[in-house]
């Protein structure tokens, strides 16, 4: 017999059962996740610290004392001034006018209320400071986050029992988180779903694993199957993290047109583009990808003003519910989700994968 | 949620004055509730803007060499965890 080559010092650090960890905006997937012995993270960059507490108190009434973790996206920078209602009047009539010649030639429907991106107001330091202090007095297991270097708050999160994860895009920047005394680093890839860094899975995770010392490394970026996850930790990582596996699981609230979409895509389904938000991102082709790549579109305009262009698109796709507009972050992985699975299934079908993996490798069973 | 304003101290740090940095930046999108990365270089002021407590560091970049096409502004403020200094 061998030694279970799945238990990693993640298992260790968290006390689980398996080192998958699930990226999610669903608390349901958490739940099953966390209960079938892997690690859970949810995102709530989004929501209000009202809500975020109210979120963690649900997460805890189901999963006890297990761990789980929420996901912030911490500033890196911020421009001087963000007044988006004083943006959206810079935006050249010939970008709206192309909008609007989309809108008819493709009969996409005005959105059904008002639009979620114009309420929301951005995210300044201060906000985003606010959300982080309800994680510190809810003392959350974990603190991940998806973007800004978490350093400042390693301290105090210790202090209280909280442990601090990062997330990269550069080697360099996993060095200076692991100098700061974060206690994991999840080092993502481009194929992975969203905005994601200009490198490969393949080559980011090794890179980090070199210059983090004992910070353990987590791989993200097309994580989808055992295969994916065997392959991580040859690479030297601790873990795997997923976002897409899971859009397409039972137990997720995305619509289940999304769903279908999810589970019918190829990795050539999805685009790395800016048409959205005016940052690359990898998303599901759909009709606003689609016109933003032809001949003679305009050209795509910086962040924030090609978000607010989008915005009445996405909630429009979303209000009516048009399987040809609606849209969703999706990883280069997405072409191993092909049924619609509960994520506690999910969870078992990716261990027993990578286990046969390592069978195969070693020629012994695992323990 | 208080709406009272969490405490913010401004202040001026004369070894950052001056010095050539890269900032890897970036923040939330609200369309695609995902983060996004920004790259920028520049100069540092020395100013900066401590948020909360325990203190959470911003600097500001002026003179920005290399900022994102169509970045519509002549400055960044920059969290002190993402920054590089280039002249180290």
């Amino acid at each position: 017999m061998a030694k279970n080559p799945l238990h990693t010092k993640l298992c260790d650090m968290l006390g689980i059962e398996f080192p998958v960890i699930a990226f999610t905006h669903c608390k349901d997937v958490v739940n099953a996740v966390v209960n079938a012995g892997g690690f859970a993270v949810l995102g709530e960059a989004m929501h209000t610290p009202d809500e975020i507490a109210a979120d963690i108190k649900w997460i805890r009434s189901r999963v006890g004392d297990k761990p789980f973790g929420i996901d912030l996206v911490l500033p890196a920078s911020v421009p001087p001034t963000g007044d988006l209602a004083e943006l959206k009047k810079k935006i050249p009539e010939s970008h709206w006018n192309f909008w609007l010649d989309m809108k008819q030639r493709h009969s996409i429907p005005d959105p059904k209320g008002q639009v979620a991106l114009h309420q929301w107001g951005g995210l300044n330091q201060e906000i985003a400071r606010r959300q982080l202090d309800v994680l510190l007095e809810e003392r959350v297991p974990v603190i991940c986050s998806g973007l800004g270097n978490p350093g400042f708050i390693v301290k105090t999160a210790h202090e209280r029992g909280i442990k601090v994860f990062g997330l990269v895009g550069k080697a360099r920047q996993a060095k200076k988180e692991a100098e700061a005394g974060v206690d994991a680093i999840i080092a993502q890839g481009i194929d992975a779903a969203g905005h994601t860094g200009p490198i490969g899975t393949f080559s980011i995770v090794p890179e980090c694993v070199a210059v983090a010392g004992d910070t353990p490394i987590i791989a993200a970026g097309g994580v989808t199957t055992g295969k994916h996850l065997a392959a991580a930790l040859c690479l030297g990582a601790v873990g795997v993290w997923t976002g897409t596996l899971w859009l397409a699981s039972r137990e997720s609230d995305n619509d289940m047109i999304i769903k279908e979409k999810l589970i019918n895509a190829t990795s050539d389904d999805t685009v790395y583009s800016d048409c959205i938000s005016g940052f690359p991102m990898r998303i599901l082709k759909c009709v606003w990808t689609e016109e933003w790549a032809k001949d003679g579109a305009p050209k795509v305009l910086p962040a924030p003003y090609q978000m607010l262009l989008s915005a009445d698109y996405i909630q429009a796709a979303n209000d009516h519910r048009r399987p040809d507009l609606m849209t969703e972050a999706a990883g280069q992985g997405v072409r191993f989700i092909t049924s619609l699975k509960p994520a506690r299934q999910i969870v078992f079908d990716m261990v027993e994968e990578a286990l046969a993996v390592f069978e195969d490798l070693t020629g012994v069973p695992a323990e | 949620m208080s709406s009272k304003p969490l405490p913010a101290s401004h202040g001026f740090d004369s070894n950052m004055a001056g010095r050539r940095a890269e900032c890897d930046g970036g923040g939330p999108t609200a369309v695609a509730r995902f983060a996004a990365r920004q790259e920028f270089a520049g100069q540092l002021t020395g100013e900066y803007v401590d948020h909360g407590d325990p203190p959470w560091r911003w600097y500001l970049m002026v003179e920005l060499c290399r900022k994102p096409e169509g970045y519509a502004w002549d400055s960044v403020w920059c969290e002190s965890g993402n920054l590089f200094l280039v002249d180290e």
